[in-house]
């Protein structure tokens, strides 16, 4: 027999209550948070909220006063102190007690056990990094669902195993990395990142609407899922979703077809 | 023979006519854009109706025809 308002007592009543939601599902998936600065913040306390119990955050980077207009879990004693991924992890770890937060003091270019993770939340400042999960989440099959922020302007990209990837959209942005990246001079290892524009409310939408992907892919509903990319503008409020096409000619689909693991069998690495 | 497009620009809300060639690429019109309205060319995508064009892609691939509207777009790449 139900007692009175013991709906109040179950942290995720409310969430039960979302019909295409399987919490089971959610709470099993294993998510790598690649980034741990604004996006990250927000990414990782929407996921320990939803429900997400396997959380990795990789990240080497440092916390700075600047980042204190929109990072929740930072606080201006922890500048220069630990990584932003030990304090992410931390911190969020206290917003419930269930949770497993592991912090990687790593660029995404330094970790290899890509089949550790059912799904991979992009919350990185470079296209460098970006191209690099991009790659590594086409290889294995994993979903990644990228977000970038401008000020007022975001952006979500859900890439799916067998959909365009972040390459196959590529601006001119990816292009010069590409470029600067496949040059047979090695001199340009290194790349300028530019300071953008940064605040708060974009962030939380996109960190916000990343999560929200990351609960249809992982409760079994992508077709739910936003295909391909969304656009938002903050000033006028408006967003826009527009499809990418496949590339042909992108090396991270080699099949030419869907990329699910058939891909992965196809390749030789030489 | 050229081909008419008008690309509009989002963030400022304006638009220019611009005549391209069948064989040039999505960045090219991307590049001429922004250098009309001095922006970094590499900071934006182009849109025509819901979908996103690939940079590298001719006139041609693109499907781009005679009095096409196209959206300049920035793309965000900040974390």
């Amino acid at each position: 027999m139900m007692r009175a308002k013991e709906y109040d007592t179950d942290r995720f009543d409310r969430s039960k209550r979302i019909g295409w939601l399987d919490l089971d599902m959610v709470r099993r998936a294993r998510c790598l948070v690649a980034g741990a600065g604004a996006l990250g913040n927000e990414v990782v306390k929407c996921l320990v909220l939803s429900g997400f119990r396997d959380i990795t955050v990789a990240d080497t980077d440092h916390v700075v006063i600047s980042n204190l207009n929109r990072c929740v879990f930072f606080r201006g004693y922890d500048a220069n102190s630990g990584t932003k991924s030990e304090i992410l992890a931390e911190r969020a770890s206290e917003l419930d007690p269930d949770v497993r937060i592991a912090s990687r003091n790593v660029m995404v270019q330094d970790i290899s056990d890509w089949d550790s993770f059912d799904i991979v939340l992009g919350c990185l400042d470079n296209i460098s990094a970006r191209l690099h999960v991009n790659a590594h989440a086409c290889y294995n099959g994993i979903p990644y669902v990228d977000g970038g922020t401008d000020g007022m302007i975001g952006k979500i990209q859900v890439i799916l195993p067998d959909g365009p990837c972040l390459r196959c959209g590529m601006n001119g942005s990816h292009l010069g990395v590409m470029e600067t990246r496949f040059s047979c001079t090695g001199k340009a290892s290194a790349f300028y990142v530019p300071k953008t524009a940064a605040e708060i409310t974009t962030t939380s939408i996109v960190a916000a609407m990343q999560v929200r992907e990351a609960l249809k892919i992982s409760s079994g509903r992508r077709d739910l899922c936003i295909r391909d990319v969304a656009y938002y503008d903050g000033v006028s409020g408006e967003m826009s979703v527009l499809s990418v096409r496949k590339d042909g000619t992108c090396e991270n689909h080699p099949c030419g077809g869907p990329c699910d693991n058939a891909c992965k069998n196809n390749i030789t690495e030489v | 023979m050229g081909i008419h497009i008008s690309v509009k620009n989002a963030a400022l809300g304006v638009t220019l006519k611009m005549d391209i060639a069948p064989n040039e690429t999505v960045y090219d019109i991307i590049e001429s854009a922004a250098e009309f309205w001095k922006k970094d060319p590499k900071a934006y995508v182009l849109r025509k109706g819901k979908s996103l064009l690939t940079a590298a892609d001719t006139v041609i691939e693109a499907n781009i025809m005679n009095d096409d509207v196209l959206e300049l777009l920035p793309d965000p790449e900040g974390g």
